[in-house]
């Protein structure tokens, strides 16, 4: 800067760089998309903080208590995006108590208060109530995208303060969440002026929606291009829906299930013909293969196929997906088969992501040929493939090994072995080796999920090798206290660990107290902790949160208890926020 | 609360040899202990036997061997294998989950009503998802099996033709077949 070039004048000193007015940083930090940059900016130096704290336009508190709502809002004013999440996401199997927490309502109060330009809301796993809602649609005149995952506590008549309250609303998008029908014609409330829809889906709503009206709402919102309906909408109202909205992308048929009619099956294909755009699909076919082939005028074009709700099987499922040429992602039930998946693997090429799910969890015999052969197949085949969840029954190392071998591009690999402690089903080893062999391949695994009969061999791979592994789940696993110790002390990038039924202790945890501190967060549930050790961890470490939890039967204040009494079920996060307040009884905070 | 030792599938048939064929090279087959090759801990089955049920006597029929057989009910490992609500009631496998509300309390529950073998059993289950309050505590719990007795709370469900009837009029069976909700009126 002003070095070098004419001397003819003497032009006015420039101001040195770090001196630069925070707009002109602010601009450069707009360059910078990934939150993990703005924060190694904000760390820079003290006007980097204040610049880019001061202009950052999109929020991801990955943990709803890892900080207040107002620090969140003090801190960055400028916020128009903002994603919060709350449960533990063992919360989804049942394992989290009911009434745990993550209530949604002081972080929309807070936004209400402090972020009045906020466009974007979204949250997962948190207790969002109609009154969230309302205030939602009474407080942002902007508001543009509203999406809740796995959330649950309210109803369509918190659905229907949005849909009246929220002139420029583009996102509407409902992901399984427990929505309570109280029978009110939330769609309805959309003006008739309204027209801004992009995406629509409430697939996971179980109540009835007015057709007509949605009919007219998908008519006029010319720029819709997503849509996913729910169980209430039939075959025929399908078609003509999509007469309506020819350029959508991403389709979640509902309910996709009638008796064969060759004049709606003509109708069906006539309006999938129409559908030029379409890449994503999804919804819950049962048992309908003779109107499969009314869609095979898309499946070239399909990028995602999700039919882990569809239980049809057999030829023309297997004729269908081979059509799928350009699939990058697919899920589908275990009623595929292997030899279902060995037509995937030679068909579907481009295939980036496959979870494959158990269509009978709790048979444990289990009637569908799906084992180890179909994965193997298509990790042989798809030279992309770097994302697997995958149900099975049966495993052995060799297969997990030529897998390992096949895809050292895996990112996410994640097997669930249906019954606990299963061996490698030929050699009736422990599936040590096998699972050593993704890690060692894999060097930019990111999650990992292990399953089957593992000693404390495996982890010793896990912390030596998983570098750059975020997310680890592990169950019915390991042999002592040793198996928890290697994965605390190894795995430099480690940020969320879950763990249930496994005899991890007292030991491993004290001894590696500070490694808490850089993860997110710590579940272990079923182990074999004492309270006198969660005592002493939240003794040493005041950053961390140290929450436990037993049976609400025996809901007991913890003074009474003893240093040696068990904890079943414990939760450690990291948090600027001091213990929260809003815990039900059975959840001590120590 | 009973631990099986190890795995009981009823009828191997030919794919579940590999499950099933723990023979040494000698071929003499293995105890399910060495099989395993942990250092005797048990394995962690995936259902686990409730005793409680045999103790159960709201069973309809009258012969022991019958009652050992209906009353075979077994309690799933919670959350396992971990696969999603919305998942698991679209598979069947023998899952009812009913919503249950209790007036009152803004957020509903879910019981999976084919976990349970009697009115007892279920009443059970609400009483623990739903405590009273201190104020509506009536005497000490010694029995808790009739402990849902002195509860002022009346339980109503939804039937299969819309209709809301009072919990407990008709056999369990039937009940259980058609129930559609659950409401706690308090």
């Amino acid at each position: 800067m002003g070095r070098g070039g004419s001397r003819a004048a003497p032009a006015a000193a420039a101001p040195p760089w770090h001196a630069l007015p925070d707009e002109v940083w602010e601009h450069a930090f707009s360059f910078l998309p990934a939150a993990s940059d703005r924060g190694a900016a904000a760390g820079a130096c003290r006007s980097w903080l204040r610049a880019e704290r001061r202009s950052r336009r999109r929020l991801s508190v990955a943990n709803c208590y890892a900080a207040s709502p107002q620090d969140a809002v003090e801190r960055f004013p400028a916020v128009r995006a903002a994603e919060v999440k709350g449960k533990p996401h063992f919360a989804d199997f049942g394992l989290v108590p009911h009434a745990w927490g993550a209530a949604a309502a002081p972080w929309v109060a807070a936004a209400a208060d402090g972020w009045p330009l906020l466009e974007e809301l979204s949250f997962k796993r948190m207790v969002v109530t109609d009154e969230c809602l309302e205030m939602i649609a009474a407080s942002f005149r902007n508001f543009q995208v509203l999406r809740l995952v796995s959330c649950e506590g309210f109803s369509t008549a918190g659905l229907a303060a949005i849909a009246a309250g929220c002139r420029n609303l583009r996102e509407l998008d409902l992901q399984e969440n427990e929505i309570e029908d109280c029978s009110i014609h939330w769609l309805s409330l959309f003006p008739e002026s309204f027209t801004s829809l992009v995406t629509l889906n409430f697939s996971c709503l179980e109540g009835d929606v007015n057709i007509n009206v949605l009919e007219r709402l998908v008519t006029r919102c010319r720029n819709l291009k997503t849509l996913k309906l729910n169980n209430s909408i039939p075959l025929d109202k399908l078609a003509s829906l999509l007469r309506k909205a020819p350029q959508i992308v991403e389709l979640g048929t509902g309910k996709f299930s009638a008796d064969y009619h060759p004049d709606l099956f003509a109708k069906l294909e006539a309006a999938f013909a129409g559908c030029k755009s379409l890449r994503r699909l999804s919804g819950a076919w049962d048992s309908v293969p003779d109107y499969l082939p009314a869609f095979y005028c898309v499946c070239e074009g399909l990028t995602s196929l999700n039919l882990s709700y569809a239980t049809i099987r057999g030829p023309e499922l297997i004729k269908f997906i081979s059509r799928c040429k350009n699939l990058q992602l697919l899920w589908v039930m275990d009623l595929i088969e292997d030899h279902g998946l060995a037509a995937v693997a030679s068909s579907c090429n481009k295939l980036q992501e496959l979870r494959v799910f158990p269509s009978d969890p709790f048979d444990p015999a289990g009637q569908v040929s799906l084992t180890e052969r179909g994965l193997v197949d298509v990790s042989a085949s798809c030279p992309m493939l770097e994302s697997v969840l995958y149900f099975c029954r049966r495993m052995t190392n060799e297969a997990l090994i030529t897998i390992a071998k096949n895809r050292p591009n895996f990112t996410c690999f994640r097997l669930c072995i249906i019954e606990p402690h299963t061996p490698d089903y030929i050699t009736h080893q422990p599936l040590d080796a096998g699972f050593s062999a993704i890690v060692e391949s894999c060097k930019g695994l990111t999650r990992f999920s292990v399953s089957g009969l593992l000693t404390d061999r495996v982890f010793k791979s896990i912390g030596a090798h998983a570098d750059r592994l975020e997310m680890l789940s592990i169950a019915f696993a390991g042999n002592s206290d040793l198996g928890l110790h290697y994965i605390l002390s190894g795995c430099k990038s480690l940020k969320k660990l879950e763990i249930r039924d496994c005899p991890f202790g007292d030991k491993p945890l004290l001894a590696n107290a500070a490694k808490l501190e850089t993860m997110r967060s710590l579940w272990m549930s079923s182990c074999s902790l004492t309270l006198g050790a969660c005592r002493q961890l939240a003794r040493k470490m005041p950053r961390l949160s140290v929450e436990v939890m037993n049976d609400s039967e025996r809901a007991c204040p913890l003074d009474s208890l003893t240093d040696e009494s068990p904890v079943d079920k414990l939760y450690v996060y990291r948090t600027i926020a001091g213990p929260r307040s809003d815990t039900p009884s059975c959840v001590q905070i120590v | 609360m009973e631990l099986e030792l190890g795995l009981a599938l009823p009828d191997p048939g030919p794919k579940a040899v590999g499950e099933l064929g723990f023979l040494r090279l000698d071929g003499t087959k293995r105890g399910f202990g060495e099989a395993f090759g942990a250092e005797g801990k048990p394995t962690l089955p995936l259902f686990v036997r409730d005793n409680d049920d045999e103790d159960d006597g709201d069973h309809g029929d009258g012969s022991g061997a019958a009652h050992r057989e209906t009353s075979n009910k077994r309690k799933r490992l919670v959350g396992w294998p971990p696969v999603k609500c919305a998942h698991r009631r679209t598979c069947g496998g023998g899952a009812a989950y009913v919503k249950v509300k209790m007036e009152g309390v803004p957020i509903g529950r879910k019981v999976d009503v084919s976990l349970h073998g009697s009115y007892d059993d279920l009443l059970r289950t609400l009483d623990r998802m739903f405590p009273p309050s201190a104020d509506q505590q009536g005497a000490p719990a010694e029995d808790e099996a009739a402990g849902w007795r002195r509860h002022p709370y009346v339980v109503t469900y939804e039937d299969g033709e819309g209709d809301w009837l009072l919990v407990g009029d008709v056999p369990w069976e039937a009940f259980a077949t058609s129930v559609k909700r659950l409401k706690i009126l308090a």
